[in-house]
C-alpha cells in the first residue's frame, strides 16, 4: 500500500480516498477519473458548478450509486461491500441536501433507522429498545436543541430547521470517521448556520474527516482547510483554502466560461432614486389570514423590487401565498393597477397580472417529465394553440427558443426533459413560464436556493432587468445580503406583522451603509418594534 | 413510554389527540352504528346475531390486517380476495387428495406466501405499479382457481378439524377458533408494527423510500415482505372460509378485496403510505360487518351492501381529511408559537 504511486504526498494515510472514479449516466459522463483525498481532522470542501459531478461522487462514496470504474478507500482499505448500509456501518455518514427523513416516524426512530438498538425477547433481538436509544442520543440531541420529549414526536410535525437538526444528530449518532455534508446550510437561518459551523469545528478536533459540499464560497473562509474543485466531471484542482481567493475559486469552477457571467454585474440597473411617485402596481390593505398574516398593508410601484425579510415562520411566504390565491384571506383588499381583485385561485391571480416563482422548485415548480418547452408554455397555453385547443408543437418550440436565448437557458434542445437540466437552468425555465404571462408583478420566493454561482448571477440579472423594464417584483430570500442587494425597499415581518420598513436601499448601499442596514434588518426581525 | 407522555398532556392536547387519532374516528363510527341499531332494531341484540356478526367479519378482518401492512409500506394489494380463494382451493384439494389436514393447511399458506412473493417481485423487480401488479395477480389467481375447479365448487373435504377452523364448532363457550386466530394475528402484527425494527421499516419505506434507502434499508425486500405477509393473511382467511363455507366455489373471493381495503382505510391507513394501524383495521372490519348486518335486518336487498360500503368508505376518508386539517392547523399554530419563542 505504502508505495502505491497514487497516494498523495501526505505522510498519513487519508481517512477517505476516491481514486479514478468514473460514472456514466445514459451516455453522459458525470464523473471522469475523479480523485478526492480527505485527511482525519480536516474539513475538506467539495466545490463546483451545477452538474460538475459533486453529487454523483457523494452518491458513490455513500454507497447509493455504483461507480463504473474506480475505488473508494477508507483508512487505506478499499470498501468492498456495496450499499448504503455497509457504508454507514464502515463509518461514513452523509447529511443530504434534500431533507431525507421519514415523516411518519418519530425523531428517535429516524435517528436509528436501519441501526436500531434491540432488546432480547425470548432469545431473539427484534424488539426495538427505545429507552436505550433515547439514552444514547439524548445529550447529542439536546446539543442541537431537540428536547427529549421531542424525540418521540413524528418528524412530520417539525419545521425545516428542526428537521435539519435531526438529520445532523442522525449522522453524528454513530461516531462516524467521515461525515459528508451536502449543502448542509440550505434552509438554515444565520444563527443555526453558525452553530452548525461550530459543530463542524468540534468534529474536526475529534479527528473526523469532513467532506463539505457548498455553493456559498464565502462560508469557506476560516472554516475549510482544503478544497477540491470539480468542473464538468473532472478534477480542476485541490487547494489550501487559506491561500485561495474567491476569484481563484471561481476560475477553478468555471474556467473560461467565467467571462460569460463575469460581465453580468447588473448592479448599475438599480435605481437610486425613490420610486414613490411611480404608478402603483399592487396595493395590499389590511391583509389577514388567521394568525399567520396579520394586518399587512403595502404598495409596490412600477420598477420597484420589494424585499420581504424575517425569520423562518415570520409569514413571508404566507403573505405572497395569499396574494397568489393559494391561501384564502380572512380579510383585506388587494388592488392591481387600481382594480380590486379577489384571488380565489392562482388562475385568477395570474389573470390579474401576478405571477410567482415558487419556493420549492422540485415539488411545486417543475413538471419533471415534460419538456422544457411544455413547462414554459404551460402558464399561457393559448399563445401556442390553434383555436385555443390544438397545441402547436412548432409554436411551443419557438416560444421556448425565444426564452432560451433571452434568459440563457443552457440545454442542447428545448424539447429535452426539464428534469435533466441543472437546478439553475430549471429555475430559468420557470422564470420563463412566469414571464410568459407578461405579469405586472412577479413574486420570487427563494429564487436562488440550491443553484450555482453562475446561475445565481443570471437570476439576479433577470430580477433587475424585470424591474428596470418597469415591472414590479416582490422578493423573498433567506440570504440577507442577496435580499438587500436586489431590493429597493425591505419590509421586515415578524409573527405575520410588518414590524419595520427600510427605504432607499440602493442609495444607502451606494453610500457605503450596507452593514448598518443589515444589522437594522436583523434587529427588527428578532426584536420586532423594539428596534 | 406513552403513559409517561399522557401524564404531561393538558386538556387541549387530549382533545387534539382525539381529533387526529384515526382509530378513534372508526371507534366513534362503530359506537354510533351499534347504539343506533340497538335503539331502532330490537332484533339486533337478540339470539346469536352479535356472534354471527363478529364471525362474519373475521375473514375481512384478517385480510384487512395484511392489507394494512401493505398500505403502510406504500403499496396496495388488490389480490387478497383471489389469493384467499386460491388458498382455500389448495387446502380443499389437498384434503381430497388424501393428504393430512395439516399438510392441507400448509399448502394453503404456501400458496399465500407465493402469491406475496409474486406481487413483491412484480412491484420491486419488474417495476410495475403496485396497483397493476396486484391486479394481474388477482386475475391470475382467480383464473387458476376457475380452471382448477372447472366452475364446479370443490366439496367433500370437510373434517372435524375444518369445522373447528371454520368456526362451525366453538372451542369453549361461544368462542370459536377463527376469533382466537384473528385476535392472535392482530396482536402479533400490531406488536411487530409498534415495537420492532421490522415494523419501523414498513413505515419508513412507505413514508419516504428515498430516505429509507439512504439509511441503509433494503426497500425492495421490505416491500416484498409486506406482500408476503398480506398473502399469508389471505391464506389464513382462505382456510377459515373453506371451513366455514363447506365448499369452495371459483368465485369465493370476489369482492373481498374491496371490503378488506375499505376496512383498512376506514381504520386510518393511508393510500399514500406510512400510516395505518392494526387496531383500526380490526375495528374497520367490524364496522363494515355491522353496517351490512343492519341492512340485512332492516330488510334492504343485499345488493345495497356495496353502496353502503362505498358510503362508509367516503365517510371515513372524509373524517381522515378533517383530522388532517385540524392537525395541520395545530401545527401552524405551534410553528408561529415557536418562532415567537425564538425571538
Amino acid at each position: 500500500m505504502a508505495d502505491d504511486p497514487n497516494l498523495p504526498s501526505a505522510d498519513v494515510v487519508p481517512v477517505l480516498e476516491a481514486r479514478g472514479v468514473t460514472k456514466h449516466y445514459d451516455g453522459v459522463t458525470a464523473l471522469d477519473d475523479a480523485h478526492l483525498s480527505v485527511q482525519r481532522g480536516e474539513i475538506h470542501a467539495l466545490l463546483g458548478g451545477n452538474g460538475a459531478g459533486k453529487s454523483t461522487l457523494i452518491g458513490i462514496i455513500s454507497g447509493a450509486n455504483k461507480a463504473d470504474l474506480g475505488t473508494i478507500l477508507l483508512d487505506g482499505e478499499p470498501i468492498t461491500a456495496a450499499g448504503p448500509q455497509a457504508t454507514i456501518l464502515a463509518g461514513v455518514s452523509t447529511i443530504y441536501q434534500e431533507l431525507s427523513l421519514v415523516p411518519a416516524l418519530s425523531a428517535l426512530d429516524n435517528i436509528f433507522l436501519g441501526r436500531e438498538l434491540h432488546r432480547r425477547v425470548l432469545g431473539i433481538s427484534v424488539v426495538s429498545d427505545r429507552r436505550r436509544m433515547e439514552e444514547t442520543v439524548r445529550e447529542l440531541a439536546s446539543d442541537f436543541g431537540i428536547a427529549s420529549h421531542e424525540l418521540h414526536t413524528p418528524v412530520s410535525e417539525f419545521g425545516a430547521l428542526k428537521k435539519r437538526s435531526i438529520e445532523i444528530v442522525k449522522a453524528l449518532a454513530f461516531d462516524p470517521k467521515v461525515l459528508i455534508l451536502d449543502e448542509p446550510t440550505s434552509g438554515l437561518e444565520d444563527a443555526e448556520r453558525v452553530s452548525l459551523f461550530e459543530y463542524m469545528r468540534t468534529l474536526r478536533e475529534r479527528n473526523v474527516g469532513l467532506v463539505w459540499v457548498t455553493h456559498h464560497l464565502e462560508e469557506l473562509v476560516g472554516l475549510a482547510d482544503r478544497a477540491t474543485i470539480f468542473r464538468d466531471g473532472r478534477n480542476a484542482g485541490t487547494v489550501e483554502v487559506a491561500n485561495t481567493s474567491i476569484d481563484q475559486f471561481l476560475t477553478y469552477m468555471f474556467g473560461d466560461q467565467r467571462d460569460e457571467f463575469g460581465a453580468g454585474d447588473t448592479r448599475h440597473l438599480n435605481r437610486l432614486t425613490p420610486l414613490d411617485d411611480a404608478p402603483i402596481v399592487l396595493s395590499a390593505r389590511g391583509l389577514n389570514r388567521g394568525s399567520v398574516v396579520r394586518d399587512v398593508s403595502f404598495d409596490v410601484h412600477e420598477g420597484e423590487v420589494i424585499g420581504l425579510a424575517g425569520l423562518a415562520g415570520a409569514g413571508r411566504t404566507e403573505v405572497v401565498r395569499t396574494l397568489m390565491g393559494l391561501d384564502r384571506l380572512t380579510s383585506g383588499t388587494i388592488e392591481v393597477d387600481g382594480r380590486r381583485i379577489t384571488p380565489r385561485s392562482s388562475t385568477a391571480a395570474y389573470r390579474a397580472g401576478l405571477a410567482m416563482l415558487p419556493e420549492d422548485r422540485k415539488q411545486l415548480g417543475i413538471l419533471a417529465d415534460l419538456s422544457i418547452a411544455a413547462n414554459i408554455s404551460l402558464s399561457r397555453l393559448r399563445t401556442v394553440t390553434w383555436a385555443r385547443f390544438w397545441v402547436s408543437a412548432r409554436r411551443e418550440r419557438a416560444l421556448a427558443e425565444r426564452y432560451r436565448t433571452r434568459l440563457g437557458i443552457k440545454t442542447p434542445t428545448v424539447t429535452a426533459r426539464i428534469g435533466n437540466l441543472s437546478g439553475g437552468n430549471q429555475q430559468k425555465a420557470i422564470v420563463a413560464r412566469c414571464l410568459n404571462t407578461s405579469p405586472r408583478l412577479l413574486i420570487f420566493d427563494e429564487p436562488t436556493q440550491g443553484i450555482d454561482v453562475s446561475a445565481k448571477v443570471d437570476v439576479h440579472a433577470l430580477i433587475r432587468h424585470h424591474a428596470a423594464d418597469g415591472g414590479a417584483a416582490i422578493l423573498i430570500a433567506s440570504e440577507l445580503e442577496e435580499l438587500l442587494e436586489l431590493s429597493h425597499r425591505v419590509l421586515v415581518l415578524k409573527k405575520g406583522r410588518i414590524v419595520g420598513e427600510i427605504r432607499d436601499i440602493p442609495k444607502s448601499i451606494a453610500a457605503g451603509h450596507f452593514a448598518e442596514i443589515k444589522s437594522k434588518v436583523l434587529a427588527l426581525s428578532a426584536a420586532g418594534s423594539a428596534a | 413510554m406513552s403513559d409517561r407522555h399522557s401524564g404531561r398532556m393538558n386538556g387541549h392536547a387530549i382533545v387534539h389527540r382525539i381529533l387526529i387519532d384515526p382509530t378513534l374516528g372508526v371507534l366513534a363510527l362503530l359506537v354510533i352504528f351499534a347504539v343506533g341499531a340497538a335503539i331502532l332494531l330490537p332484533v339486533f341484540y337478540a339470539g346469536n346475531n352479535l356472534l354471527n356478526l363478529v364471525g362474519s367479519s373475521i375473514t375481512v378482518m384478517i385480510l384487512a390486517i395484511g392489507v394494512t401492512v401493505v398500505l403502510i409500506s406504500g403499496g396496495i394489494d388488490l389480490s387478497v380476495g383471489a389469493v384467499m380463494a386460491l388458498s382455500a382451493g389448495a387446502a380443499a384439494t389437498s384434503m381430497r387428495l388424501g393428504l393430512p389436514v395439516f399438510a392441507a393447511f400448509g399448502a394453503a399458506i404456501l400458496v399465500g406466501i407465493l402469491a406475496g412473493v409474486v406481487n413483491g417481485l412484480l412491484v420491486t423487480r419488474v417495476g410495475l405499479p403496485d396497483f397493476i401488479a396486484t391486479l394481474a395477480t388477482l386475475g391470475f389467481a382467480s383464473g387458476v382457481l376457475y380452471i382448477w375447479t372447472q366452475g364446479v365448487p370443490i366439496i367433500g373435504y370437510m373434517t372435524p378439524e375444518f369445522r373447528l377452523v371454520g368456526g362451525l364448532q366453538p372451542v369453549f363457550g361461544q368462542v370459536t377458533l377463527p376469533m382466537i386466530i384473528a385476535l392472535a394475528l392482530a396482536l402479533i402484527v400490531g406488536w411487530v408494527l409498534s415495537s420492532t425494527s421490522l415494523g419501523t421499516r414498513y413505515f419508513a419505506v412507505g413514508s419516504n423510500p428515498v430516505a429509507a434507502r439512504q439509511s441503509g434499508i433494503r426497500v425492495r425486500w421490505v416491500k416484498t415482505q409486506a406482500y408476503m405477509l398480506s398473502g399469508t393473511c389471505a391464506a389464513i382467511a382462505g382456510i377459515i372460509l373453506a371451513g366455514r363455507n363447506n365448499n369452495v366455489p371459483a368465485d369465493l373471493g370476489t369482492g373481498y378485496e374491496i371490503q378488506a381495503i375499505s376496512a383498512a382505510i376506514i381504520g386510518g391507513a393511508s393510500l399514500m403510505g406510512g400510516r395505518g394501524r392494526v387496531l383500526g383495521a380490526v375495528l374497520g372490519a367490524i364496522t363494515l360487518a355491522l353496517a351490512i348486518n343492519i341492512i340485512n335486518l332492516v330488510g334492504v336487498p343485499s345488493s345495497f351492501q356495496k353502496i353502503v360500503i362505498g358510503a362508509i368508505l367516503l365517510l371515513a376518508v372524509f373524517a381522515n381529511f378533517v383530522s388532517d386539517r385540524v392537525r395541520s392547523a395545530a401545527l401552524r399554530r405551534r410553528a408561529t408559537h415557536f418562532s415567537s419563542n425564538v425571538a
